[in-house]
């Protein structure tokens, strides 16, 4: 319930406000954002698989992000950044479909 | 009895270690545990908690827009190689409008340079028509000249005068003549009768009064110079000869144009 009211808040906000963020963030941006995903989704699915803890979630949330950012900063230190980017993006997305075809079987099995 | 024992007493142990052997739990399954943790937080906790899961999802959906927003204005997030396509493909396409340019530039010019000479074909065609009707008397005409007046008295004047009279003031520079009501053109000409003068098949009235349109000075010399068309028209034929500058005559007798039967234009 917070989850969907905070990504409501979250959306009009950033549809109200506008913001342009600062040419040094702009490459980790949509990875952050991405990592973000895959946290929400797994919340999701521990939460249809009853184990659902909001703390494991903050934690899990905030270390993706920050391991995500770190990654392709870390690229970027190195001259790799693209590649890094594509990789984390990769590994985000098979987490993300796996997550989802999980969260999938627990609806369609009822 | 322990040998009828012990039988029974191995049998029962065989029986356990195959209860253990026969396990189908490998362990390499994961086992969904039955029941969740509880937690046992307080109640400041658990608000704590999903104001911070709300705020994270906030940020999420907050980072999410930004970035949507940001990629449709930017090409910052394209790749090296994006980037050199799409340069590769303006360039292309700046080259290609440059030369549609080029080839636009020297259409209009060609236009413009026929237009050009359009317009002075026109122009020379307009100065052509003025200076055309004016010499074959189609349009009337105005302009510094001078106003001859000839009065008969005894004698005639005959028409070889009149003539001369009519070539000093052409040879004067004379553009534009009129005598009484008859412009004079290339095929004008004079008739002696008792009468008096015909001209162009009307008959002239005295005093018989020109008018020419050129340059004043001139056309006066023309007239009066000793021994010239005046002088023998006030000795010999004792007519009044006057002649007058003006700074403006006006000719307003106009010919019809000539339709020519024969000649015909060189194309």
């Amino acid at each position: 319930m917070a989850a969907i009211l905070g990504l409501i808040i979250g959306v009009v906000v950033g549809i109200f406000l506008k913001p342009t963020i600062p040419v040094e963030l702009q490459p980790y941006l949509p990875i952050m954002v991405v990592a973000a995903l895959d946290a929400l989704l797994g919340a999701a699915r521990s939460y249809f698989e009853r184990n659902f803890n909001d703390r494991v979630f903050v934690i899990s949330f905030i270390t993706n992000v920050l391991i995500a950012t770190l990654l392709v900063f870390l690229g970027n230190q190195l001259g790799v950044g693209s590649q890094l980017t594509t990789a984390v993006i990769v590994v985000l997305g098979i987490r993300i479909f796996s997550n989802a075809s999980a969260i999938r079987r627990f609806i369609f099995r009822g | 009895m322990a040998s009828g024992k012990s039988p029974l007493h191995s049998l029962r142990r065989q029986n356990t270690k195959d209860q253990v052997n026969d396990n189908t739990m490998t362990g390499s399954f994961p086992v969904v545990r039955k029941k969740p943790l509880k937690s046992h937080h307080s109640m400041g906790a658990k608000l704590l908690t999903s104001c911070m899961v709300a705020l994270l999802c906030a940020m999420l959906g907050f980072g999410y827009v930004t970035q949507q927003r940001n990629m449709q204005s930017s090409y910052a997030s394209l790749s090296e190689t994006e980037l050199v396509r799409l340069l590769d493909e303006t360039n292309t396409q700046v080259s290609q409008l440059e030369s549609q340019k080029l080839k636009l530039e020297s259409q209009l010019q060609s236009i413009q340079s026929a237009a050009d000479k359009q317009k002075e074909v026109e122009r020379i065609a307009k100065e052509n028509e003025v200076t055309s009707g004016i010499l074959s008397g189609r349009l009337p005409a105005q302009g510094e000249g001078v106003e001859i007046t000839i009065t008969q008295n005894s004698e005639h004047v005959d028409s070889s005068t009149m003539f001369n009279l009519l070539e000093e003031l052409r040879n004067a520079g004379a553009e534009v003549i009129q005598i009484d009501n008859v412009r004079v053109v290339t095929s004008t000409s004079f008739v002696d009768t008792d009468n008096g003068l015909i001209c162009d098949g009307e008959t002239l009235s005295q005093p018989y009064q020109i008018l020419a349109i050129g340059d004043s000075n001139a056309l006066q010399n023309a007239v009066e110079i000793a021994g010239g068309v005046g002088a023998r028209l006030r000795a010999q034929l004792k007519a009044g000869v006057d002649v007058e500058q003006k700074d403006m005559v006006k000719i307003t007798k106009v010919r019809p144009t000539r339709e020519y039967k024969y000649a015909k234009t060189v194309e």
